[in-house]
């Protein structure tokens, strides 16, 4: 899970900072600030798409605790090929926790898993949203500067 | 005045000089960010899994993917690995981090000396 890395670079600028600043370094303000907000809004979509895997993966597994021992099932082999075959132990799933571990779990523990995963996305994505929304606002606030600075200076010329 | 207009063309060709050295440093720096970046994302991975690990009981049973087989593995044996791949990690950030440091620092003089034989190649052209 990527982390926000302008962290060390931030810094706080201010309204008055803004005005002090010529035509080119507003623009380059403005540019900084746009792609900052680009990464970060890709950031927010990666989180929710994987959000959304959590979920359906949570929704798999209550769908397979609903089912009995035994029940026939077709078994995927590749992504083209399904074997039939029958559902042993619907209570003990394997896990996949990163890095190329897998964990036995029950299927209560593994219901708790997603939900924890699933928690866990959902705040880091609020934290991002804050951030993301105060770049937003830097940029849009530069943006304004940069078009009465623009006005400013062609009537006179 | 041939002497200056030869001084002139060694001061453009140090600048030149200058401004490749300058230009692989920050292709240096660029390349220490990703490199940074990569390791920052394996050691969040391998830190999530060790807290995994950690909720979990002494007779649950840990499975590792080596190619295309899975391997029990022992409880104890994984959380070392995990916790030896988060040490070598950090380790490795950490000798990433002052390496940055010194690629800035060299970048900065670079671009003071640059700045100097700039304004030397301008005097120059005054004078000639």
């Amino acid at each position: 899970m990527a982390s926000s890395r302008g962290a060390g670079s931030q810094q706080v600028i201010r309204m008055a900072d803004l005005e002090k600043m010529s035509l080119d370094q507003l623009k380059a303000v403005k540019e900084q600030a746009d792609i900052e907000v680009n990464l970060l809004q890709d950031s927010l979509n990666n989180i929710r798409t994987a959000t959304g895997r959590l979920e359906n993966a949570s929704a798999a597994l209550h769908d397979l605790s609903l089912r009995p021992q035994g029940k026939k099932m077709l078994v995927p082999l590749t992504a083209s090929l399904y074997v039939p075959g029958t559902l042993d132990d619907a209570d003990k799933v394997l896990v996949d926790i990163g890095t190329g571990y897998f964990v036995e779990k029950t299927m209560s523990e593994g219901k708790d898993y997603c939900e924890r995963k699933i928690n866990l996305l959902k705040s880091n994505f609020d934290q991002l949203v804050e951030v993301a929304s105060k770049k937003k606002t830097l940029a849009d606030e530069t943006g304004v500067v940069l078009q009465a600075k623009i006005k400013q200076l062609s009537p006179s010329s | 005045m041939s002497s200056s207009a030869t001084a002139l063309r060694e001061l453009q060709r140090d600048l030149e000089n200058k401004a490749n050295d300058l230009s692989k440093l920050q292709k240096d720096i660029a390349k220490n960010h990703q490199v940074r970046k990569k390791y920052t994302i394996q050691l969040g991975e391998n830190e999530l899994v060790l807290k995994e690990l950690d909720l979990l009981n002494e007779d649950a049973n840990v499975y590792k993917l080596i190619g295309p087989v899975l391997v029990k593995q022992d409880l104890a044996e994984a959380n070392a690995n995990v916790r030896k791949r988060i040490e070598y990690i950090s380790a490795e950030l950490k000798r990433l981090d002052s390496s940055l440091q010194d690629l800035e620092e060299k970048q900065h003089s670079k671009r003071e000396a640059i700045l100097k034989v700039q304004q030397r190649i301008q005097a120059g052209k005054a004078k000639a």
